[in-house]
């Protein structure tokens, strides 16, 4: 029963890490691999808010997210514009963009047990026998309600609709009047306010460091490969074998086996079947 | 209404439009004729606009040097390199070959896509318009796009198109591919289209089935202009004969 909960909870986590990473690259074929940096970034963002400028968590996250989701769209106008296309260069560009990030983070010393975001919800319930918080629960219903959002915003809103057309066919987007570098940028920044989303309701479960940035990036990574980057299902699936994977490996070999899950995934799914993101990006280069 | 005029288009060295005019009157149905690679689709590239960002996406990457010369009016404005969606925000609205639509979304949704730069009111209107038009499609409405024959695709490629709201509608080989009795089908929905107050430049490789419904065409090798005249003076043409119309 508690490897049904927590494995539940843990994929769920998963799915949120990945949410925004997999949207970006779908929509606009761009791999952010900067995604990581920006959530823990989004993080440190929300603290200063709180503990610098004093202002209440209710507000502090919001005003993260749209921190952060700015600068994915300015990531996108600055570092990316004369690369779109050239797939490998902007996998070097955001990845180069988020050691900065995550190095200068610590470069400033943004470490230690006062960096942290406050609950927001304390106490718990017993389900069956397991005990859990309700800071964890708010995170399954936070992962739940953003993938009903997003499906109902890609499909009944005009950008929405637009992002649709761009991941389906650029030129024909192109040709009623859709702008390529609006979406891609659009794309971006969405992928980046996801990331922060998610880590204002996963990162009060524990101290910020700034090394999470590339936990995250590797864990969205494992999950996009595995789920494959088509399908917000794929993703789904994806978040379920290695949040599953994970729990089971810790709970029966052991702990450190939560990393080692989702680096073996990348590593078995790329030999077994590189349909994933490596077929995405070779399918890229015919293109060229 | 749309006057082009020494249009130049290169690929690198290459040269595939050369000094190239042609004039679209409104209320017409025009048609360019040319075989296989004569520059009929870099034509409609540079009209609506895509060869312009093509350039622009290219250059700023230090890819295919792509070089556009000439001069464009459109309704009296210059617009050789204005975007593509600004082009569509004036009117100026192109339907590809080979009918690109967004095959995973359903035929509905290709339509609400196409209203982008339109109001909810004006796509609902101009989405009427469409299944009046191709009544096939209203039929079909939620079937998923990839799963259409070619023919029903290339109408909702044109659909496509008419959502965006057109005055003067680009097509780029619409009848590509589909058998004789479509073709027939097709070219009459063309002259319908007219009909509803919408200019139409249309591209062909063979002459027959469109010229019925034609104004006037133009008829382009190499990338150069080698006759143009009314549908009648290209009925009567014997080099137009013998190389589209198959006599
Ligand atoms: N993207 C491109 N890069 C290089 N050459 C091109 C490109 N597009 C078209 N061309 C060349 O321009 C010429 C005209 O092609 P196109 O306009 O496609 O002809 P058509 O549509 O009449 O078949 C051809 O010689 C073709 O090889
Ligand atoms: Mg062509």
């Amino acid at each position: 029963m508690s490897l049904l909960i927590y494995g539940l909870i843990n994929s769920i986590i998963l799915a949120l890490y990945t949410v925004g990473f997999s949207l970006t690259y779908g929509i606009s074929g761009l791999a952010n691999f900067a995604h990581g940096a920006l959530y823990i970034l989004s993080g440190y963002t929300a603290w200063s808010f709180l503990n610098i400028l004093g202002l209440p968590f209710w507000a502090s996250a919001p005003l993260a997210v749209i921190a952060t989701a700015l600068v994915g769209f300015l990531f996108y106008w600055v570092l990316l514009l004369r690369l779109r296309g050239i797939a490998l260069a902007e996998l070097i560009v955001t990845f180069a963009a988020g050691v900065a990030i995550l190095e200068l983070l610590t470069w400033k010393g943004f470490y230690g047990i006062r960096y942290s975001l406050p609950l927001f919800l304390r106490g718990g319930v017993e389900i069956g026998n397991v005990a859990v918080d309700y800071q964890r629960l708010f995170v399954v219903a936070t992962g739940i309600l953003l993938v009903i959002l997003l499906w109902l915003f890609v499909h009944h809103t005009k950008i929405g609709l637009a992002f649709r057309a761009m991941a389906q066919n650029e030129r024909t987007a192109l040709s009623i009047g859709i702008e390529s570098d609006w979406i891609g940028s659009l794309s971006l920044a969405l992928g980046s306010a996801l990331a922060a989303i998610a880590a204002m309701v996963v990162l009060p479960l524990g101290v910020m460091e700034s090394t999470i940035g590339y936990e995250v990036l590797i864990y969205a990574l494992a999950v996009a490969i595995v789920g494959g980057l088509e399908s917000t299902l794929g993703m789904i699936a994806g978040s379920f074998i290695i949040g599953y994977g994970q729990i089971l490996a810790a709970r029966y070999i052991g702990a450190k086996w939560m990393v080692i899950v989702p680096l073996a995934a990348i590593v078995l799914v790329l030999i077994v079947r590189p349909s994933g993101l490596f077929g995405k990006f070779k399918e890229l280069e015919e293109r060229v | 209404m749309l006057e082009a005029k020494n249009l130049m288009v290169f690929f690198e060295n290459a040269l595939a439009l050369n000094d190239l005019s042609i004039e679209v009157r409104e209320g017409e149905i025009v048609a360019v004729l040319g075989s296989n690679s004569a520059g009929k689709t870099t034509l409609m590239n540079t009209l609506s606009g895509l060869i312009v960002d093509m350039k622009r996406k290219e250059d700023r990457k230090g890819g295919v040097r792509i070089t556009v010369m000439g001069s464009l009016h459109f309704k009296g404005e210059e617009m050789l390199f204005m975007k593509p969606s600004e082009r569509v925000k004036r009117g100026i609205v192109l339907s590809q070959e080979r009918h690109p639509v967004f095959r995973d979304s359903d035929v509905m949704e290709n339509l609400k896509i196409a209203g982008f730069l339109r109001s909810r009111a004006e796509t609902k209107a101009r989405i009427e318009l469409v299944f009046k038009l191709f009544p096939v499609l209203k039929r079909l409405k939620g079937r998923r796009a990839g799963l259409l024959s070619g023919g029903e695709q290339q109408m909702l490629a044109i659909g496509i198109a008419l959502v965006a709201n057109p005055h003067l509608l680009l097509m780029d080989e619409p009848l590509l591919g589909l058998s004789p009795m479509l073709q027939a089908d097709l070219a009459r929905a063309i002259k319908e289209i007219r009909n509803e107050g919408i200019t139409v430049l249309v591209t062909e490789q063979f002459a027959r089935p469109i010229l019925p419904i034609i104004d006037r065409g133009y008829v382009v090798e190499n990338g150069m202009l080698v006759f143009q005249g009314t549908r009648q003076e290209l009925a009567e043409n014997p080099e137009v004969k013998a190389a589209y119309l198959g006599l």
